[in-house]
């Protein structure tokens, strides 16, 4: 039984189109009338009315053509005006379930889904748009026939079924929400502003006038630094509370769902099965106050994505260490702190470049003697606070080996505790840099399929000793294959089987 | 621990050559065209660079192992940074082996296996004889199938 697109998804993906279509033939025609004069935009505007006409055929078509279909185990997606494109997306592949709807969407009651499977860097399927309650029936089906398929049963979409039990996991207090506001600084805007002042610091500095004491500047230089901090603080509070305004999360049987958004709504599910790694983070305020934030990850989205805002923003640092046990059990890590010798290391690594910035002022004060407005030997004084950052950077590094799990700590200005199952390790990688090797001491990184790993934020035990690591390269990998083992319900006979010499080929 | 084919050295130390001549034809266009700088300069960083890249071969020559284990691959390299890793064989999506054109015409070949991680997602095992990389896709195959139960990343 194939289904359509909302019919109210024409008029909307019209006039979205059709908004910006008729702006630029606005600025196109009135350079055109300009020109020609009346006649010119007479004609312009004939132009624009036809466009406006094709899209509407368009979206039209693209409406009558559009047809989508949950079988018993595939989304059946048939799309296209003038190249048509048949998609069938097997349920159990699919890793989420998005729904998003802005204001406008949400008066209409229509909605955005999109449907994300692991691999490949784009969303694989979208629907644009169905109802709402359409949508939240897509979600819950596609999470009711993974479950059944993947009990080997055979389900249809229009079946009979229990409501599944819902189970409110989390949701965001006012206080919370508040509190997510005020600790969120969003550090883009003090590039973005420092890029749109740059500009016009000629025109400020010109307005100034000649020979005004240097002090005056440094009280403007710091007024506008302030501004600059305070805008940042503001953007990022207020993208904050609109990102999480009423978040919740819920659990439905194996599937994890959330709401969130004050203007657009979203509205996804992450099945519990997919869940690569889950990452608890704070940051010395948030670790003052009792307070930390979870991230969950799947394989599912492309980097760069909002894949992990499926994540509780901001509670209180138990709540979370329960919310992650719920969804992984990890017991309570205790964390193996790197070798001491370590803390000499980041001093060192700290100490270089201090030193080559004060260098670096007595060159230019070489070059230029007197220009500088405080003596070239200034940033030694921050010397005394390089045993103490090693010492906390020491402190908050650190790695556990559980029953199923293996969570690793890292950072201190934002702690990140990564808590990845056993089953879960792709490949394990030991490095070594040069500095590493003269204190003995290696990274183990445990390599997952996860989303933001892509930037590098992987599983590692950080700078652990040598012998340790060896351990370490091996244990894991070993504990890889006994959890898989026992995820997959194999029997454990695989280790008779294997005998160490393949080299003779045993048939396969 | 297997080391890989001593000639794969000479692929290394050509593809060195190579960049280093690029780089000095980079200098030669920059003091053609932009500063005027001395004469001897393009033909000193063509073999500063040459040295320095033969020589970089001939270390990663020395530090490269790499050993089918029982249930995993696991390989060693790296001059500077050194990196251990251990491919579990049910990790293995695929397995290719490849012969670039330098490895043509010396005859030699590698093995390139993929993961689903997002770090180690290729790990190539250069330096082999063309025998030899089919015979390690070949075996890698059969490991990882053996290993492979379902596929669920």
């Amino acid at each position: 039984m194939s289904r359509a697109l909302s019919p109210l998804s024409v008029p909307y993906r019209v006039v979205e189109r059709g908004g910006s279509l008729v702006f630029t033939a606005i600025i196109l025609f009135s350079g055109a009338s300009a020109a020609f004069g009346p006649a010119g935009g007479l004609v312009g505007l004939v132009l624009v009315g036809l466009a406006l006409l094709a899209l509407v055929a368009y979206e039209v078509t693209y409406y009558r053509r559009f047809e989508y279909d949950l079988g018993g185990d595939t989304l059946d997606i048939r799309s296209g005006v003038v190249s048509r494109r048949n998609r069938e997306i097997p349920v159990r592949r699919v890793q989420n379930v998005d729904i998003s709807r802005n204001v406008v969407q949400r008066l209409l009651g229509i909605a955005a889904v999109d449907f994300e499977t692991a691999g490949g860097s784009e969303t694989e399927a979208a629907l644009r748009f169905v109802d709402f309650e359409e949508a939240k029936r897509l979600q819950r089906d596609i999470g009711r026939l993974k479950r059944a398929t993947g009990e080997g049963g055979e389900a249809a979409a229009g079946d009979e079924y229990d409501a599944p039990a819902t189970d409110e996991l989390f949701a965001l207090s006012p206080r919370e929400l508040a509190l997510v506001g005020a600790l969120s600084f969003d550090v883009r805007i003090p590039g973005l502003l420092f890029v749109l002042l740059s500009g016009s610091v000629p025109a400020m500095s010109s307005l100034v006038p000649a020979g005004t004491a240097p002090a005056l500047a440094a009280v403007g230089l710091v007024a506008a630094a302030f501004v600059v901090l305070l805008v940042s603080w503001l953007g990022g509070a207020a993208a904050a509370v609109l990102n999480y305004y009423d978040f919740r999360l819920t659990q439905v049987e194996d599937e994890l769902q959330y709401e969130r958004g004050l203007l657009r709504r979203y509205d996804g599910s992450i099945p519990l099965d997919k869940v690569q790694t889950l990452t608890v983070v704070d940051d010395p305020l948030k670790r003052y106050f009792g307070y930390a934030s979870l991230r969950i990850e799947t394989a599912g989205y492309a980097p760069g994505e909002s894949g992990s805002e499926a994540a509780v923003p901001l509670a209180a640092r138990e709540r979370v260490f329960t919310l992650a046990n719920r969804i992984e059990s990890v017991g309570s890590p205790t964390f193996e702190r790197p070798p001491k010798r370590v803390r000499r290391r980041y001093a060192i690594r700290y100490l270089l470049p201090l030193g080559a910035v004060v260098a670096l002022l007595y060159g230019v004060d070489l070059l230029a003697p007197a220009s500088l407005p405080w003596p070239p030997y200034a940033p030694a004084l921050l010397g005394p606070l390089v045993p103490v950052a090693a010492h906390y950077k020491w402190r908050h590094r650190g790695y556990w080996l559980g029953d199923d799990h293996v969570v690793t700590r890292n950072g201190f200005l934002r702690r990140r505790i990564k808590i990845v199952p056993y089953y879960r390790i792709q490949t394990v990688i030991d490095s070594r840099t040069l500095f590493q090797r003269r204190w003995d001491v290696a990274t183990v990184t445990a390599d997952t399929a996860g989303s933001l790993s892509l930037v590098g934020n992987d599983a590692a035990a950080v700078d652990v000793d040598d012998a340790v690591a060896d351990g370490l390269r091996d244990d894991l990998a070993a504990r890889l294959r006994a959890s898989l083992a026992a995820e997959r319900g194999w029997v454990e006979d695989s280790g008779a089987v294997d005998t160490p010499d393949d080299a003779g080929g045993t048939p396969s | 621990m297997n080391r890989l084919h001593p000639r794969i050295r000479v692929v290394w130390a050509a593809k060195a050559a190579v960049t280093a001549a690029v780089l000095a034809v980079l200098v030669l266009a920059v003091d053609r065209l932009a500063v005027d700088l001395p004469v001897w300069v393009p033909p000193a960083v063509f073999v500063a660079l040459l040295v320095g890249g033969v020589g970089l071969s001939l270390l990663r020559y020395r530090v490269w192992r790499y050993e089918v284990r029982e249930d995993a691959l696991y390989l060693e390299r790296g001059v500077f940074t050194r990196v251990r890793t251990v491919v579990p064989f049910v990790r293995i999506q695929h397995v290719d082996s490849s012969r670039g054109p330098l490895e043509r015409v010396v005859g030699l070949a590698s093995t390139v296996v993929y993961t689903a991680g997002s770090r180690g997602a290729d790990v190539t095992v250069p330096g082999l004889t063309p025998d030899g990389a089919d015979d390690l896709r070949e075996r890698l195959k059969r490991l990882a199938i053996r290993a492979e139960g379902e596929d669920a990343v």
